[in-house]
């Protein structure tokens, strides 16, 4: 390198490699670029001091070719300024920058700094879109999922109430969300119950892959939103809407959400629509295909979509209450043209501080089916469905004390009409009404802190009657119940939460009926139930 | 809109298909930022960029991880008078976003909550004013717990304690950051 000196252009070459090191106040380089930065120029400045030198030291040099030089040389500082421009701009984007400051009396309509993690945290908490665990790799699309496993031993009826051990792998399900806007958003449920279905008789596999939600959701005023047509949920009480196991104590749903409103009844939903009217008051509505008094299997449904010749099971019984009347969803093959209706009032009073409940309807004009008769091959015409449900939660404030009530009463308009009683089975009758309600008291204890969770021990009791067959039967079959639907459940235990997504439960369950030798259907059971 | 609408446009929806859509959010920032404070004539955006030493004090203060490398926050003023802080945050309700706004005064203590935007379809109650209201004057110091000094909410118990951690780790921004 020659001697520094004083540049043609008055800059000294010591003055530029102090200013590299130190950095400009114009120029916010890091290190190691500020380094590199300096030795280009400091070389570029010595080529054009050399070439200086030269011309100085060698007067016979021509004239155009230290011109060339010297044109060269500027051409090249010249690259390197630009190179110098655009390393600063890359380290400026490098840099988190926060909105910059709006001009007095302007207000920024959205906020709009950038949530960047911290070196060594785990991702930013809206970018934990998959299972609350890591960043999605599609931006909006977020998945969550809730499931619940059982096991224990309970009487089976079948076998006279002998004790079997078993497990069931209830269920997984996943919830896919997509927001395609901030206003619309996709929503579905993907559910595998019993551990799935499989065709080969080694994968001892009997259950369900189904999807129980599939809507758009349409997000336009507080009191007035829209679920698109799809597969949705019937506004009808809370368990229907609100079933995560980390949302109910026992291990199975409670009892009036088995068979009375045969949770969890998804059905094809023509839409809803939904809001608050005020702060403490929500409605929804909904219009979908009927339920069916039809629960005998999909094959036997004829290509006409009507009840096969011959006996076929029905929807609607005095064992099961509306246990198998789900309509289908898929392949336009509902069996009969009538839409359904229902309507749920949600409040939360604002005198009683805690307490939630809601009031909602069902009913639909016929859930017969095409082509429904009975055993004695006479036409059944149609029977309108009411149903009605009334419940209520409340969490005593500054306390752990919490109690839930519901009741649920459904009407048919013409049980002469209802394939049980034509069915030539006397034992399932079902009366022009049947109901339940249900009673549940529980504790909540805080356990203290451990494995990163604050831990809470809930126990509780729940007393629950329900009579499916109360009088009034008409059809061709015999009359008469014989107390199988008449029952009430005694159900007592304990839900461990290690953290509000993950539930321990254990419970036992005493029946009673008013059938001959009692329910024989009591039941010991663990569970294990999570939801992010 | 007036009140009367609120319960005549859900049948009027139902029968006509031609109403126009708006999207909206509950609350704007803007409008957040006015409701919060009436009589401010300005707010001075400030926002808060975390040191790594900040960041472990509000972790230990609140018991809640800091997912973000700061905060965004408003200074309320009217003329030359500090009316306090406007902070606006997020958390995760159910398993979608929900935006909120927390205004405390200049002590720190909450002066009011206001749910900006939730995109759940159940679960809305977090956005109940009289729920909200129980944080009205909390301060670093209380608990902020549910079924303690915050009472639950039936439908939403995963927002709600969503939300609630969310505000205490807004007064513990405070403690660290803005006193």
């Amino acid at each position: 390198m020659v001697t520094p000196r004083k540049l043609r252009s008055g800059v000294s070459l010591s003055a530029v490699l102090s200013a590299a090191r130190h950095g400009t106040a114009s120029c916010s380089l890091d290190g190691a670029r500020q380094r590199g930065v300096a030795l280009l120029v400091a070389a570029a400045l010595t080529c054009v001091g050399g070439a200086a030198a030269r011309a100085a030291d060698d007067p016979a040099s021509t004239q155009v070719a230290q011109a060339s030089d010297q044109q060269q040389l500027l051409d090249r500082l010249k690259q390197m300024e630009q190179r110098i421009r655009t390393l600063e701009q890359e380290q400026r984007q490098q840099q988190v920058a926060p909105a910059p400051a709006p001009s007095p009396g302007v207000l920024p309509a959205q906020p709009t700094v950038q949530a960047v993690p911290l070196p060594g945290a785990p991702p930013a908490a809206g970018n934990k879109d998959l299972f609350g665990l890591y960043p999605s790799p599609i931006e909006g699309l977020k998945f969550g999922a809730y499931g619940e496993f059982k096991f224990g031993s309970q009487q089976n009826p079948d076998a006279n109430g002998h004790w079997e051990n078993g497990f069931d792998a209830a269920r997984l399900v996943l919830l896919p969300s997509y927001a395609i806007t901030d206003s619309i958003i996709f929503n579905a449920e993907i559910e595998f119950e019993h551990g799935g279905t499989a065709f080969d008789n080694d994968d001892k596999l009997h259950g369900t892959a189904e999807v129980e939600q599939a809507f758009i959701d349409f997000k336009v005023r507080d009191y007035l939103n829209f679920h698109s047509p799809g597969v949705d949920l019937v506004p009808i009480g809370y368990t229907n809407q609100i079933h995560e196991p980390t949302t109910f104590y026992s291990v199975n749903r409670p009892e009036l959400a088995n068979g009375l409103i045969p949770t969890t009844l998804d059905v094809p939903s023509w839409g809803t629509v939904y809001g608050k009217v005020t702060p403490n008051i929500g409605y929804e509505f909904q219009i979908s295909s009927s339920l069916e008094d039809f629960g005998d299997s999909f094959d036997s449904r004829t290509a006409a979509n009507s009840a096969p010749a011959g006996a076929y099971a029905p929807g609607v019984d005095g064992r099961n209450a509306l246990g198998f009347s789900k309509p289908p969803v898929g392949d336009f093959s509902q069996l009969n043209n009538d839409l359904a209706y229902a309507l749920k009032i949600s409040y939360t009073p604002p005198f009683v501080p805690g307490l939630a409940g809601s009031t909602s309807v069902y009913f639909s004009p016929n859930i017969e089916p095409r082509g429904a008769h009975s055993d004695l091959g006479t036409p059944l015409g149609k029977s309108s469905l009411t149903l009605v449900d009334s419940e209520l939660r409340y969490r005593l404030p500054r306390t752990g004390f919490e109690f839930r009530g519901e009741y649920v009463q459904a009407f048919f308009g013409n049980t002469a009409n209802l394939r049980a009683n034509n069915d030539s089975d006397p034992t399932n009758n079902v009366g022009s009404t049947m109901w339940g309600a249900s009673a549940e008291v529980a504790y909540h204890f805080p356990l203290g802190r451990a494995l990163g969770g604050d831990w809470e021990a809930v126990p509780f009791y729940r007393y629950t009657y329900e009579d499916l067959q109360t009088g009034g039967f008409h059809g061709t079959d015999d009359n008469g119940s014989i107390g199988a639907g008449r029952l009430q459940f005694h159900t007592v235990g304990v839900a461990v939460f290690p953290t509000p997504k993950l539930v321990l439960k254990m419970n036992y369950q005493h029946v009673e009926s008013h059938q001959s030798g009692g329910a024989k259907a009591d039941a010991l059971l663990g569970g294990v139930g999570f939801f992010f | 809109m007036t009140e009367w609408l609120r319960w005549t446009a859900p049948p009027a929806i139902v029968l006509s298909l031609a109403s126009p859509v708006y999207a909206v959010q509950y609350l704007t920032v803007a409008q957040a930022q006015k409701v919060a404070f009436p009589s401010a004539t300005q707010f001075v955006w400030a926002p808060v960029v975390y040191r790594p030493d900040q960041v472990a004090a509000i972790e230990k203060r609140s018991g809640e991880k800091v997912m973000s490398r700061g905060e965004q926050v408003w200074k309320a003023q009217k003329g030359n008078q500090f009316l306090g802080f406007f902070l606006v945050d997020y958390v995760i309700g159910k398993h979608l976003v929900i935006d909120y706004a927390v205004a405390l005064t200049p002590e720190g203590s909450v002066k009011q909550v206001e749910i900006l935007e939730y995109r759940e379809s159940y679960g809305g109650d977090v956005a109940n004013p009289d729920w909200l209201a129980q944080f009205n004057g909390k301060t670093s110091r209380d608990p902020l717990e549910m079924d303690r000094d915050i009472r639950n909410i039936s439908g939403a118990t995963l927002s709600s304690r969503h939300v609630t951690e969310g505000i205490k780790r807004i007064l513990a921004i405070y403690d660290v950051c803005l006193k």
